[in-house]
């Protein structure tokens, strides 16, 4: 198979005008289009906070997210599922303000923050061909969220740490960046939620959320 | 395959939970104070038109106590009387009578945490024998400070079998990373003041 690899990539160099008639190399399918293969995919996340969560915590986008997943791409299916985990970070710095509490009233320059290391088990739909070089998706996911809500005022800290249930659902696209090849970029839009009420936090912390990533599929 | 990649999952995993996340290294000695005042609802501060204060800064460290009077303590002294009268109280000597009194301590708590090291692998000095057992013992101190200023009613005694005493109808604590820091000392002292409105008398 190599070997008729090597010949034909040798042919279609000196032979240009020989390799333009596309030599049929593949008698059958590629083993994408055959097997149920792997994907593992490594995204940058840029956060944008809703909600309850924006108006009365933290307002200001983050950064500071990443995530790597790894999934089944289904045989004769337009489904994949698999798992990703990840780590999100919203900050905020509230300038000096007064605080009325039962200690009294506090003054003190307030940091915000709420970091996040969501576990999640996702399946995707495909709405093209399993092995198109542009592979739309729509996603659903489900897991837990190892959570960290640390409030500060000035260097002082009040911290609550918690594992809750969290959710999403996204919508993407694969890109290959070439016919039946390995490698691609991800492009994904997701909204997720996670069930948490503590102090500032009333109704959940959720977010929509942009990333990019790469991936890299094998069989 | 697969295992490798799971595996290669959970190392990369592991490295995103352990980046640590320090939000605060940013404030400055300012921004890291923290001013935390409260008062005795019922109190009527009309009622009062004078008062004095403590000579020097009372130290409590843990069940220790004594006095200092170093530059930052006669600052803090100093700046606390000048807020005192800029509310309308006078200042008057302790043996005058005065209605209100101003205590200043300062007040240190010391913690001692002890931790076992992992000895069983770090230590392979110990050889064989020893194994599973600690071999010492560490300790570590952490320990916070705060100011910690009151506003004592000479007026009002209460009379106990035990003798007289006096309520404190107001208290500030000046916490945080930066309390001992002399050029802060006058915006502490103002701060206190700057939100306790109803001490007002003028």
């Amino acid at each position: 198979m190599k070997r008729i690899i090597i010949i034909a990539l040798f042919l279609g160099s000196v032979l240009p005008a020989l390799a333009q008639e596309k030599p049929k190399i593949y008698t059958i399918a590629s083993p994408f289009e055959r097997y149920t293969y792997y994907l593992a995919t490594a995204r940058y996340t840029v956060a944008v906070p809703m909600g309850s969560f924006k108006d009365n915590y933290i307002d200001k986008s983050s950064f500071q997210n990443a995530s790597i997943s790894i999934e089944w791409v289904l045989r004769n299916s337009p489904v994949s599922i698999g798992g990703e985990i990840g780590s999100t970070y919203f900050e905020k710095r509230v300038p000096r303000a007064l605080y009325e509490g039962s200690e009294g009233t506090i003054s003190a320059v307030q940091t915000r923050t709420v970091s996040q290391y969501p576990v999640e088990l996702f399946a995707n739909y495909h709405f093209l061909p399993r092995n198109a070089q542009v592979q739309p998706y729509v996603q659903v996911s489900a897991g837990a969220s190892i959570l960290d809500y640390t409030v500060y005022y000035g260097t002082l800290s009040s911290q609550d740490q918690k594992v809750r249930f969290k959710y999403g659902i996204g919508a993407g696209s694969k890109f290959l960046f070439k016919k039946d090849g390995n490698v691609g970029l991800d492009v994904r839009v997701k909204y997720d939620a996670t069930a948490y009420k503590y102090d500032y936090i009333d109704k959940g912390i959720s977010s929509v959320s942009g990333s990019i990533g790469l991936f890299y599929r094998w069989w | 395959m697969f295992k490798k990649a799971s595996f290669l999952l959970l190392i990369v995993g592991l490295g995103l939970m352990s980046c640590s996340k320090d939000p605060i290294s940013d404030l400055s000695n300012e921004e890291s104070l923290v001013y935390i005042t409260n008062h005795d609802q019922s109190a009527n501060f009309t009622q009062y038109k004078t008062f004095s204060i403590v000579d020097s800064v009372l130290i409590v460290e843990n069940t220790r106590a004594g006095t200092s009077l170093d530059d930052i303590d006669r600052a803090m002294l100093q700046r606390l009387i000048t807020n005192m009268e800029a509310m309308g109280y006078k200042h008057v000597g302790r043996k005058e009578n005065p209605d209100v009194g101003i205590n200043v301590s300062w007040i240190t708590n010391t913690y001692l945490n002890v931790y076992q090291p992992l000895s069983s692998y770090y230590g392979g000095y110990w050889g064989g024998y020893g194994y599973g057992y600690p071999s010492y013992y560490s300790y570590y101190e952490t320990s916070e400070s705060s100011w910690v200023i009151s506003m004592l009613d000479f007026k009002n005694p209460q009379t106990t079998p035990s003798g007289k005493t006096f309520n404190a109808i107001w208290e500030a604590q000046i916490r945080g990373a930066a309390i001992g820091d002399q050029k802060l000392v006058d915006k502490m002292a103002d701060s206190i003041f700057g939100q306790s409105g109803y001490l007002k008398i003028k």
